[in-house]
């Protein structure tokens, strides 16, 4: 950010007054006449004037500053916050991963299957019904296939 | 304090997510609702168990619920719609058979298997069966693992 010079003198800072109040002042002008204003020890008609209008302003900034340094606060613990929340969470899924990582269990009309062999039994069951069903599909591609080639015998 | 519990929920969905495994529709067939219920089965085979059969995990509802076979061939549909390979059957508009490859996750393959046995033609059955496997194995080799 540019820098202003300093303001050294009465008659300096009563010109940026009133350039400021001429609205011709830049941003970086306008910082070091308010920092100026606030420590000045200087008294005169346009130098009370700006105190009185930049009054508001200064006390303004100056809440806005204290919020923003609680605000970094609660930022902080936010953070911190957030960060075990999420290690916490990413904890419980890695534990969540590892009890659920041997699992064998059956569910018979509402009744618990635990034995391993007995749950391997059904499981093959199943893929046994799914067997069947591909059989079937495959005699049927099957004879699909003999019929279009006696039919273009 | 608002920013933390957006931060809190967003973790918990995303782990929850994690957790419900693939984000495929199926899944709410996988929620609990057929371990008590009659004339229904449901198998959770993960961990050295379904490694035996070279799969990390085996899944599988089946119902005699005529009622429940709509609800579980819609949502198979669904799903077959992401497949990236899929034999599938149907019988008097219906699914009889589905056998679906849907696009990999978290470096797992992912097949689902469907079977409407009341489509049969030979001995029809009051069954509906849906599997879901996650795993190494490749299509074909669960292909071998259904007929052996």
């Amino acid at each position: 950010m540019k820098e202003f010079k300093p303001i050294n003198s009465q008659q300096e800072l009563e010109r940026l007054i009133e350039r400021y109040f001429d609205g011709m002042t830049t941003v970086e002008e306008e910082d070091a006449m308010r920092l100026k204003l606030a420590h000045c020890p200087w008294s005169s008609q346009a130098i009370d004037d700006a105190k009185a209008v930049m009054g508001y302003f200064a006390v303004h900034s100056c809440q806005q500053g204290r919020h923003a340094t609680r605000g970094m606060g609660q930022r902080s613990i936010g953070i911190a916050a957030s960060v075990a929340i999420i290690l916490a969470i990413g904890g419980f899924a890695i534990w969540h991963q590892q009890q659920a990582s041997d699992i064998c269990i059956a569910y018979v009309n509402g009744e618990v299957v635990r034995d391993n062999d007995k749950v391997m039994t059904l499981v093959n069951q199943d893929l046994n019904r799914m067997d069947n069903a591909t059989n079937a599909m495959a005699e049927q591609l099957s004879s699909l296939g003999e019929a279009l080639e006696l039919d273009n015998e | 304090m608002k920013r933390i519990t957006i931060i809190i929920l967003t973790c918990l969905l995303a782990t929850m997510a994690a957790v419900a495994q693939n984000g495929l529709n199926i899944n709410r067939l996988f929620d609990g609702r057929y371990k008590k219920a009659a004339g229904a089965t449901e198998i959770i085979v993960t961990g050295s168990q379904a490694r035996e059969i070279g799969l990390t995990v085996y899944h599988s509802v089946s119902v005699t619920d005529k009622t429940q076979a709509e609800i579980i061939e819609n949502l198979v549909v669904k799903d077959g719609a992401q497949a990236v390979d899929k034999e599938v059957e149907y019988r008097n508009g219906q699914l009889y058979y589905g056998f679906y490859t849907m696009p990999r996750q978290k470096r797992a393959n992912r097949y689902i298997f469907f079977l409407n046995q009341n489509l049969a033609r030979k001995s029809p059955k009051n069954v509906v069966t849906i599997i879901y496997m996650e795993g190494n194995a490749s299509a074909d080799r669960i292909k071998k693992l259904i007929r052996k």
